[in-house]
């Protein structure tokens, strides 16, 4: 198939066209003398879009009047893989895929999948970490016959047993290609650093764990979770706002809790802190993959530290080409590709967020990469920002901020998202302004306060003896001297068994 | 296998719910003019959120290279981000001769470096690269550039040129290179299209190549990470250079190795001289403007760059006719799978959108190949099928990812099974009907974003016109079961394709047997391939002539071997008491 179509809308938010300057000066010989007119951007606000649906159901509602004449439905559970029992890891996620491939009470999966596609809805159903959806688009006048079928997989699914099947053995192919890219196993082992081996998201899947599911227990799954207190919903795309509503609480919010429902809660909240150290995994590749991390202890988006952070973040390596990190380890050096870093913040209260600084250079320059990134991280710590880069790292979160909801299916998704996480309306409402107020002075002490250089936990997965040697002509230096903090070796695991292999 | 009405007898009771889409609401208003010098713009007036999705194609991309500098339109892409005379240095005078110094001793490492070319050629040395191999002079001079290049990153104001966009508030810039275009793109803001015009006909008018050999340094290891340190990506490299034989396409756009390695600076100049020009060029623009003053600001930015009456050498190697099948057996760190490869019909071509119908009839979750081969016969986990045309020529391929245990020639069988059924019987209308309905749904879904929009638009005119972009619902929706069946015949046949057999390659990251996995590490293999031969062995005649042999061998070996030469005891005492229970 060509592609053809892709799954965003256009956004129809802010203010009538803003006309361009009059064009009858000559062309200036630099562009910080031409002028611009004044932009606002006013966030839209999530109360305008939320429905309490009568069975207390919530929904974000988010009409397109302009867009195409499409619609496209989330029925999102709040639910995911914190529910998997022991010995059972992989449940949640196959009762996610199932609900959508494995038929229903009244139709057939292969009939359901027919129906779907003379349709030409797209549909999918997934089950991850933290949440999972039901999520349809389909053309507008269509809405209410594809609302149908995703409700009937939602609240009847048949869990068909040839379904499962091969759900399981495609689960097992995913298995199987654990080892093969180093892309795989530097993810994989960064959750099992940055959150221990003890927390849920690290309760992977094995070859035993899948063969001990059972349809039952998919089925005592959904049992459980069928109820409104564990669901929301989106909708957005062309149709009218009232009818809408409408037909959601004919549907959606006509279901009733199951006689086995339950609250399935919010997922544990974990404190825990990475340990520091240079961890190495051998994989046979010429480019090593480097991650630096930091536990940012309870930060969430709504600290008073947050944009401070995302500035820093900016200024360091979140702001693509302007940022220190690919200037120096990119630009200047010619070390990398991708280079740069992330501040991730909390998604749950109780839960910590991270800080990531990232490249993948050719094995022999991994030493030297990392020398240069923490003398980077050392820069910030010490002098924090200047007045201009504060100025354009503003610049951009401030006035590319509406660029980050490029269509009403992203806003109602953000939404969503939000009510769940439990970040209040208000965080995106002042953003902007939240952005402004940051100072150098903010900028230094949360670099201060989080960049903690004995606290690193680097991540290198690539040709361990290449890595350790370094470049030994060029750029001197083994990888187990960069920093005053114990080489750990990691094993690679058995992708079966996630046991560690010698 | 159900029969063919029942397969389709539901599809047939939903065809009256949902029949075809009206064509005419597919279209956007797409407003076209072109500048004084021959550059075209092509503008979509949308009011929906204060941003514009900006950005410009030149109709040449690493097809229109030659074997010695394959890679260089990408490498040059990346050039375009280094800035002007004026836009990244502290002083353009000396940033100017610094270039010019370093090319001098670029020039006279390349000299040494054709001596090492040699020394490898001849066997004397393994790799060229390898510092260690560096004469004395050489890494002088290799010292001498590094000094160079510090002095010209004192005078920089560092990637000045995507500051000034990052501070302006513009998202997503960036740009793409493949066979056919190279194209750079941006979001920015609605009150800043005339920066957009200032900076885009800038770079155009007053290019400099500064930082030029980390850049090359910076796509080599672009080449690393999607290339070379993925399971396939190498393989994949082969494979395109054997379905492509006389094409450009032969290379793949990153460039081979070696290329990539040594391509100069007035190459790179050479070839943004020779397909930059404005009459090469078309701008697009998507999104909150108005579509009088753009036209205006394009006229007085870009009218600024100069044609180039000359135009441009035209790429006219066609790919010759294939006469024979081809294969590749690739072992590699994936999971085994089988890759058909036909060659078919450049983008444009009126054969086009019937095998674009056709591959939507094989893939999917209710298309054929799914059906088939993964829920029917279950020798697959998944199946695909692709159409994929361009500018000079296309390729159709479909594949599959191995079941446990199945063999790459049964799902080969039955992949080519359904593509001589198709031949043979055709397709039913209700069928095509609903690939069809999915066509328009996608006719929709493709307008929706405004930056994809753009891209698309821009792609689709550097190619045949962005009209065709605009038609393709309405071709999609005339092809007939008559022409799927025509397109079959006409280019699924044996001489014209390529198959690619993937194995999983035996590694470390294997799941070991325990016991093979405590032998020493020599002996492993020749251990792991006798007892694969032995639990195939169904005779118990030969497997107790091979146990005495091998109890003669374990008093012989060595002691090192003993342990492995036990173990193989060991499993034929075990496969002869299986046989026995049997």
């Amino acid at each position: 198939m060509k592609n053809r179509g892709i799954l965003l809308a256009a956004l129809a938010l802010g203010l009538p066209v803003l006309g361009q300057a009059p064009q009858t000066t000559a062309i200036p010989d630099r562009p910080e003398k031409l002028v611009f007119k004044p932009i606002r951007y006013d966030m839209a606000k999530a109360k305008d879009y939320r429905v309490k649906l009568k069975n207390g159901i919530t929904a974000y509602v988010v009409p397109d009047p302009n867009g195409q004449p499409l619609v496209s439905f989330d029925l999102v559970l709040k639910a995911g893989r914190w529910l998997d029992a022991p010995g059972k890891e992989g449940a949640a996620q196959l009762m996610g895929t199932l609900l959508r491939t494995g038929g229903t009470a009244k139709t057939k999966a292969d009939d359901l999948d027919e129906k779907l596609d003379m349709l030409a809805a797209q549909a999918s159903g997934n089950l991850g970490d933290t949440s999972g959806a039901l999520s349809l688009n389909l053309l507008a006048k269509d809405a209410k016959e594809g609302l149908g079928l995703l409700l009937e997989m939602l609240t009847e699914p048949a869990f068909q047993q040839d379904k499962l099947d091969l759900a399981k053995k495609n689960l097992r192919q995913q298995m199987e290609r654990r080892n093969d890219d180093s892309t795989g196993i530097e993810q994989r082992e960064l959750g099992f650093l940055l959150r221990g081996e003890g927390h849920f998201t690290n309760h992977l899947p094995t070859a035993a764990s899948l063969d001990a599911i059972t349809r039952e227990d998919l089925q005592a799954l959904h049992g459980r979770l069928l109820s409104p207190e564990n669901l929301m919903v989106t909708v957005a795309g062309r149709f009218d706002r009232a009818e809408m509503v409408k037909l959601l609480n004919e549907t959606v919010g006509a279901l009733k809790a199951g006689k086995d429902a339950k609250a399935a809660g919010r997922p544990p909240a974990s404190p825990y802190v990475a340990k520091p150290g240079i961890y190495v995994v051998d994989k046979a590749v010429n480019q090593g993959r480097v991650t630096m991390n930091l536990t940012m202890q309870g930060l969430r988006v709504t600290d008073a530290d947050y944009p401070a952070v995302a500035v820093m973040n900016h200024v360091l390596g979140g702001g693509g080409f302007t940022s220190r990190f690919v200037k120096k380890i990119r630009s200047d050096e010619g070390l990398a590709y991708s280079a740069g870093t992330r501040a991730q913040a909390a998604q749950f209260l109780g839960d910590t967020g991270g800080f990531t600084a990232l490249f993948q250079t050719k094995t022999r320059t991994v030493a030297y990469g990392i020398r240069l990134a923490l003398a980077e991280l050392e820069k910030m710590r010490k002098d924090g920002v200047t007045d201009e880069e504060l100025k354009v790292a503003k610049g951009s979160l401030i006035e590319g901020f509406p660029a980050r909801f490029p269509s009403k299916a992203a806003l109602a998704g953000t939404f969503a998202s939000n009510d769940w996480t439990g970040v209040p309306d208000a965080y995106l409402e002042t953003y902007q302004a939240k952005v402004q107020a940051v100072t150098r002075e903010d900028v230094l002490r949360v670099s201060q306060k989080y960049l903690r250089p004995d606290q690193l936990a680097i991540l290198c997965v690539g040709n361990a003896k290449e890595m350790e040697e370094g470049d030994v002509k060029d750029h001197p230096g083994t990888l187990s001297e960069v920093a005053k903090l114990p080489t750990v070796k990691l094993p690679l695991r058995d992708p079966l068994t996630l046991k560690p292999l010698k | 296998m159900p029969s063919f009405r029942s397969r389709y007898g539901l599809a047939a009771a939903l065809v009256a719910l949902s029949g075809a889409v009206p064509l005419a609401a597919q279209t956007v208003p797409v407003l076209e003019r072109t500048l004084s010098n021959g550059m075209r713009l092509l503008m979509v007036e949308r009011h929906d959120q204060p941003t514009i999705a900006a950005g410009w194609i030149t109709k040449f991309g690493s097809a229109n290279e030659r074997v010695g500098v394959t890679g260089v339109a990408h490498l040059f892409e990346h050039m375009m981000f280094k800035g002007t005379s004026t836009i990244g240095t502290k002083n353009p005078a000396r940033d100017k001769e610094l270039n010019d110094l370093q090319d001098r001793v670029r020039d006279e490492i390349r000299k040494e470096e054709s001596i090492l070319r040699k020394k490898q050629l001849r066997g004397d040395i393994e790799d060229m690269n390898d510092p260690k191999h560096r004469s004395e002079k050489h890494q002088k001079l290799v010292e001498d550039f590094e000094k160079l290049v510090k002095e010209q990153q004192e005078l920089l104001v560092k990637d000045e040129f995507s500051k000034i966009y990052t501070e302006n508030g513009a998202t997503g810039l960036n740009a793409f290179t493949n066979s056919d275009v190279t194209c750079y793109i941006n979001t920015i803001p609605a009150n800043k299209l005339e920066l957009w015009a200032w900076m885009e006909s800038s770079r155009l008018i007053d290019p400099v190549f500064r930082e030029f050999y980390k850049e090359r340094d910076v796509v080599y290891e672009e080449r690393r990470l999607r290339t070379e340190s993925t399971p396939t990506g190498r393989f994949q490299e082969q494979i395109n250079a054997m379905v492509w034989q006389a094409s450009p396409y032969n290379w793949q756009t990153i460039g081979w190795s070696s290329d990539v390695a040594n391509i100069t600076r007035a190459q790179a100049f050479e070839f943004f001289a020779t397909y930059y020009a404005p009459n090469n060029l078309v701008a697009v623009l998507v999104g909150d403007f108005n579509p009088k003053e753009a036209e205006a600001l394009a006229e007085r930015y870009f009218g600024r760059l100069k044609a180039n009456p000359a135009g441009v050498p035209e790429m006219t190697t066609l790919e010759p006719p294939q006469l024979a099948e081809q294969r590749v057996s690739a072992e590699a760190e994936t999971t085994p799978s089988v890759n058909i490869t036909y060659k078919t019909v450049a983008d444009g071509h009126k054969d086009d959108a019937a095998l674009e119908v056709l591959a939507d009839l094989l893939s999917g979750r209710t298309g054929r190949l799914t059906k088939e081969l993964v829920n029917q016969q279950k020798v697959a986990t998944n199946a695909f099928a692709f159409s994929g045309a361009r500018k000079y020529g296309g390729t159709f391929s479909l594949g599959a990812t191995l079941a446990a245990d199945k063999k790459h020639d049964e799902v080969e069988l039955a992949l080519t099974r359904e593509l001589e059924k198709i031949q043979k019987d055709g397709v039913p209308a209700l069928e095509l009907r609903k690939v069809k309905n999915q066509a328009q749904a996608d006719s929709f879904r493709r307008l929706e974003n405004d930056n994809f929009l753009m891209i698309q638009l821009a792609v689709s005119d550097a190619i045949t016109g962005y009209q065709d972009f605009l038609d393709s619902p309405k071709k999609l929706e005339a092809v007939t079961p008559e022409d799927v069946q025509r397109v079959a015949k006409k280019y699924f046949t044996k001489e014209n394709r390529t198959i690619a057999t993937y194995t999983r390659k035996a590694g470390p990251a294997t799941p070991e047997d325990p016991e093979i996995a405590a032998l020493p590490e020599q002996v492993r293999p020749m251990v792991k391939a006798q007892l694969e031969k032995l639990a195939k062995e169904t005779d118990a005649e030969k497997l107790k002539k091979a146990l005495e042999q091998s109890q003669a061998q374990a008093e012989k070996v060595p002691a090192a071997f003993k342990p492995a030469m036990d173990l193989i005891i060991k499993r034929i005492e075990t496969r002869l008491k299986q046989l026995e229970a049997k």
